[in-house]
């Protein structure tokens, strides 16, 4: 353990993604000093690494980037990246927070983010990024539009060659740096910790994950982004183009063997978009989506559904009883045809994408005392009068930590819980509290390290 | 600031010309821009990156202004409605004046357009460029225009979106005016019963936040009340209501309340039980509601006076007039709901045929009927079968779907009704065990959490049917067996035909815009193809409208539940008060300027201008003598350019727009 700190902040927000920074921003507009703390490496979250979005089809970088901006320039945002959430108390009307900076190996302080560290380091690694595809080295910065542009070292993987301490023109590299314990005080508090995708290691019918070409949604994210792995579609097992692509839905939702019996809002959009967006970058692609109920509900969705449909994607109702392969890799799809007599086919695709459905990616217990529901997300116990507002006064939830749903709803979501907890300092007495502070103080000087 | 006197001979530009991932670059050669860019006069850095509004791009460009000097930037990206205020930031961080900026959009009017033909398409580019180039010489730093702010939110709906925004506002120290057409608090809300997916009764759910509102002294109601005028501009409007009078001075008593209700001769159909029952002309929707005072329905009152002699001459008032009241406020939050589809005559056997309702008429039915009543009973017939029918008046697909009576179709997907659907028919069978439940959908769309409720419905041994997207079912009188009979071409059994006889057939109608009123015209508010009002941005501007200081909270955006509607109206008064609690708002600067030299005092550009108040004559003295020169209000101006179109002595321009700026624009093109 190294240096201890202390800070006073008024809201601190645990997660960097689209839901986390939208909330930062909305409550630093009314002069609010927030903290921003994310696990990862950078802010962003999921939607940095997606393609485009649905119905607009607008780029996913062109609206993550500049929020990415705002909040990292913004006055009033502190961001801590590589940074875990230990513990959250409350204590005298205020929230104590314990937090853990984990160490990069790298001083974000000193680099400057020029990679001369990452073209000297010898070794290559699959890139959790790119979904595992293409290359990252042992040494490097997480992504070309990552926030903090700061390098970071995979000392599990690093031989100690010492290349990169050779190669940094700021000394910033340093093989011993410690972990971090930050105290801090908080008047209130945001959770936008996220979601990740259903996991399919235990689904033996659907290929517990060892199928080569059956692929998880965010990694077809990647490869139809123009700037992702190899600027086009390939399949993993022999990198083929392929001819024929199938959408397997609610692989991960709506499915009590699975432990997932809810539905996961955004499957059915998102497959029906990379199936817009795949027919687009290969023209003579065949795309079928295997599925329940098409859900197009929101604003604008049911539109781009018909035009999928005219566009000549095939739609299929039924739910996907098991995927093989053959010899080639090629996946099988075992389906009950619904609407076409019940009839029972078996049908072979070049390249699968299960549309899994979203889990919660952070779990509250014994950090913070907010409730879950059953399925193990982040509880607001009156969301129809009282949205975003957790068990626990003074915490609110923003985003998939509280339930599946779009890049829209969680930004609706993120502007409620800075309502809220705005709300919540203005009853709490904290405002008054820290008027004083507030009248003199710059935004640096309430970060002020000081212990 | 020095840059604005920047001789020609002392400009530094610097070009950026974005990839947008491969949006732009899988189509425009890139570098081939930027090497036409550094041969332009005085452009002395030309890059290129791969997302020019990510931070190391943006650090990038601060990089050059502070170390090459640079004193006028162009970055040719994306359209300028989406990134051209993120660029001003980043010039403004770099040290340097945000309006010494020039945006060029290469990806709507260039890549995306001319994917086929990436030579011309780099060509085009280029002129792009040099016309962004040519104009960014000629500009001038500018400061934006300071609006003090009046610090109150007018929330226009007094709904669950409406209360819930309002309660949120007052709870972060902001003062609101809350206007209802109505006479009562509550929407369509309060309508509804039992509510999906945990079948919390709505009205006890509303009964804090109604009374938050209604007791909050920073909230301020006015019941039968419309907008219908709006003058001023963003943090600053003057809104002028009307309201209605109410005729009766209260609270009450219960029993009073009781008297009037029993005592008044008239009656009408109750709008809160869509129009099913009758309600008196003096009449309380239900209970609790807010304000506690009855209403007199004029159209129906007959003056008897009956309520006079109960309530006594000091408590009513048939002689009350309309007034009209006037608002100032800093913004507006639109939240003027929706309101349940009523299907035409004809379809699927409404107003035709006896036992057809929609589903919110459904739930009124079903919420009347004692909580130990043994039997499902409508209109005095003993119902043993319904039918839900789902998608009425919802996802109409042209050439399918009957458009004359009822253009333009609705094609969206009215989000909620699958799950309203399915909670019905649950509480069906388990308030009637005996009453069997069909279920006739397209896709069921219980979405999310909601799902239980789907769940719920199944293991409630609700049957399904499957109509597909081409044949809607069929409701006609039925054959003995029962009163209705709806035929259904099931997809579930091989698309067979299926004669189900029912006694009731509920139809899962659309939500529709509510009637937002004058004021959508007043302000002239974006309206959607659908009908809804349009967000700016459905991800990066989601809850304000395209005219500054509107903001849009719940189903007037687009159908959405009680729980989205919360949050959606909680979300739309955090960006209020994001303006209402600041004593200043910056405007861009982009509206007309006089030059005194040239102006002669005409007044062509007065007579031109089509914004009240944003130009007129003034007298000034002028080298000793009085004369009359056009005069710009800063903040009433849109910057349109009418006047600059008419003036004769070229004595007008719009800032940041001049015609000399465009004289060079268009050089640029031609070149």
């Amino acid at each position: 353990m190294s240096v201890q700190y202390t800070r006073e902040v008024d809201v601190l927000v645990l997660g960097g993604g689209i839901g986390g920074l939208q909330a930062a921003v909305d409550l630093a507009d009314r002069d609010l000093h927030v903290l921003v703390v994310e696990r990862d490496t950078s802010i962003g979250g999921r939607m940095i690494a997606l393609s485009k979005v649905f119905p607009t089809l607008d780029c996913a970088s062109c609206i993550t980037t500049p929020k990415m901006a705002e909040a990292a320039h913004h006055d009033m945002i502190d961001i801590l990246t590589y940074t875990e959430l230990e513990s959250v108390e409350r204590a005298d009307g205020s929230f104590r927070c314990q937090l853990r900076r984990k160490p990069r190996f790298v001083d974000e302080k000193d680099c400057i983010g020029c990679r001369l560290c990452e073209y000297a380091c010898p070794i290559l690694l699959p890139n959790e990024f790119e979904g595992g595809e293409g290359a990252r080295k042992a040494i490097y910065i997480p992504h070309s539009n990552a926030y903090p542009q700061c390098a970071l070292l995979d000392i599990d993987n690093c031989i100690y060659c010492g290349q990169c301490i050779k190669a940094c023109p700021t000394d910033a590299v340093h093989f011993a740096q410690e972990a971090e314990e930050i105290e801090v005080r908080a008047g209130a508090v945001v959770l936008a910790t996220g979601y990740e995708l259903t996991p399919m290691e235990p689904v033996r019918r659907y290929g517990a994950g060892k199928l080569p070409n059956v692929i998880s949604p965010l990694l077809m994210e990647r490869l139809i982004a123009p700037h992702g792995p190899y600027g086009k579609v390939l399949r993993p097992s022999d990198g083929k183009i392929p001819d024929s692509i199938a959408y397997v839905q609610c692989a991960g939702s709506r499915d009590a063997s699975m432990g997932v019996p809810y539905c996961s809002r955004v499957c059915c959009m998102y497959a029906i978009k990379q199936a817009i967006l795949v027919s687009g970058a290969l023209p003579l692609v065949d795309v079928t989506i295997y599925y329940m109920d098409i859900r197009a509900f929101g604003k604008g969705f049911e539109t781009f559904y018909q035009e999928a449909k005219a566009m000549g994607i095939q739609f299929v109702c039924g739910k996907v009883a098991s995927i093989s392969e053959d010899a080639e890799h090629n996946p099988i799809i075992r389906v009950e045809r619904k609407e076409e007599g019940g009839e029972v086919c078996e049908d072979t695709h070049d390249l699968v994408v299960l549309s899994q459905g979203m889990v919660p990616a952070w779990k509250p217990a014994d950090k913070v005392a907010v409730s879950e529901n059953s399925y193990g997300f982040i509880e607001v116990p009156e969301e129809k009068i009282a949205p975003t507002a957790t068990k626990l006064d003074g915490v609110f939830v923003a985003g998939t930590a509280a339930g599946p749903k779009d890049i829209v709803d969680t930004i609706v979501e993120a502007g409620a819980a800075a309502a809220q907890a705005s709300a919540y300092l203005e009853s709490s007495g904290w405002l008054q509290k820290t008027a004083a502070k507030r009248s003199y103080r710059t935004p640096e000087a309430a970060s002020t390290e000081v212990g | 600031m020095t840059d604005s006197k920047a001789s020609p001979r002392d400009l530094r530009i610097g070009v950026y010309i974005c990839h947008c991932g491969g949006n732009i670059s899988d189509v425009v050669d890139c570098p081939k821009v930027v090497e036409a860019a550094a041969g332009f006069d005085d452009v002395v850095v030309s890059r290129e990156h791969s997302f020019m509004c990510s931070d190391p791009a943006q650090e990038m460009i601060i990089e050059d202004i502070r170390k090459q000097g640079l004193n006028r930037v162009v970055i040719a990206s994306c359209s300028p409605s989406l990134h051209e205020l993120t660029f001003r930031r980043t010039v403004e961080r770099g040290g340097l004046n945000p309006f010494l900026y020039e945006h060029a959009n290469i990806r709507e009017q260039v890549s995306w357009v001319h994917g086929s033909r990436p030579e011309e398409a780099t060509a085009k580019a280029i002129r792009l460029v040099r016309a962004a180039v040519g104009k960014v010489r000629l500009l001038t730093a500018e400061e934006r225009i300071g609006v003090e702010v009046l610090k109150r939110a007018l929330v226009v709906g007094g709904g669950l979106a409406g209360l819930r925004a309002a309660k949120s506002l007052a709870d972060q120290g902001i003062e609101v005016t809350l206007v209802e057409a109505s006479p009562f608090l509550g929407g369509h809300t309060a309508q509804l019963e039992h509510l999906f997916p945990h079948a919390d009764q709505a009205r006890e759910l509303m009964a804090p936040l109604l009374r938050g509102v209604a007791d909050s002294s920073r909230i301020e109601v006015l019941t039968r009340a419309k907008v219908v005028g709006v003058e001023g501009y963003f943090g600053n409007f003057q809104v002028e209501l009307e309201v209605q009078p109410r005729h009766i001075r209260g609270p009450l008593p219960a029993d009073k309340l009781a008297q009037i209700t029993e005592a008044c001769p008239k009656s009408a159909p109750s709008e809160f039980d869509y129009g099913l029952r009758e309600r008196k002309a003096i009449y309380m929707p239900y209970p609790g509601c807010v304000p506690e005072v009855p209403a007199v329905d004029m159209q129906s009152c007959s003056r008897c006076g009956k309520c006079e002699e109960i309530l006594g001459a000091d408590a009513v008032d048939f002689d009350e007039q309309a007034r009209r009241v006037k608002v100032d406020a800093g913004c507006v939050l639109m939240a003027t709901g929706f309101k349940p589809y009523e299907p035409y005559k004809g379809e699927l056997g409404y107003g035709e045929l006896e036992g057809v309702v929609t589903l919110a008429q459904f739930i009124r039915i079903l919420g009347a009927l004692p909580k130990d009543a043994g039997e499902l009973e409508v209109g005095g017939r003993k119902i043993q079968s319904v039918a839900l029918i789902h998608c009425v008046g919802s996802r109409e697909i042209d050439g399918v779907h009957d458009p004359s009576p009822h253009r333009p179709l609705r094609t969206y997907c009215s989000r909620v009704c699958c799950s309203a659907s399915l909670h019905a028919a649950s509480e069906i069978r388990e308030r009637f065990p005996g009453v069997n439940v069909f279920e006739l959908y397209r896709d069921i769309r219980s979405y999310g959490f909601y799902e239980e409720v789907f769940e719920r419905a199944s293991r409630n041994r609700v049957v399904f049917l499957k109509y597909s997207d081409y044949e809607i079912p069929v409701v006609k009188a039925g054959n003995g067996e029962a009163a209705l009979s709806v035929v259904v071409n099931d997809q579930l059994t091989g698309g067979k035909a299926v004669d189900v006889p029912v006694d009731l057939v509920v139809l899962a109608s659309a939500m529709e815009p509510g009637d937002a009123g004058e004021i959508v015209g007043l302000m002239k508010l974006p309206i959607g193809s659908d009908g809804f009002l349009l967000e700016v941005h459905p991800k990066l501007r989601p809850v304000e409208l395209a005219v500054e200081g509107v903001m849009v909270a719940g189903t007037a955006q687009a159908p959405m539940s009680t729980d989205e509607t919360s949050a959606a109206a909680c979300a739309a008064a955090a960006k209020a008060a994001r303006i209402l609690t600041r004593d200043e708002i910056p405007l861009d600067p982009f509206v007309a300027r006089v030059d005194l030299s040239r102006c002669q005092g005409e007044g062509l550009c007065v007579a031109q201008c089509g914004y009240d108040g944003a130009l007129q004559l003034e007298e000034i003295e002028q080298d000793g003598e009085k004369v009359k020169r056009a005069s710009v209000n800063a903040v009433l101006c849109k910057g349109c350019g009418a006047c600059v179109a008419v003036c004769p002595h070229r004595a007008i321009d719009i800032v940041g727009c001049t015609l000399d700026q465009l004289y060079r624009q268009v050089d640029g093109l031609c070149a």
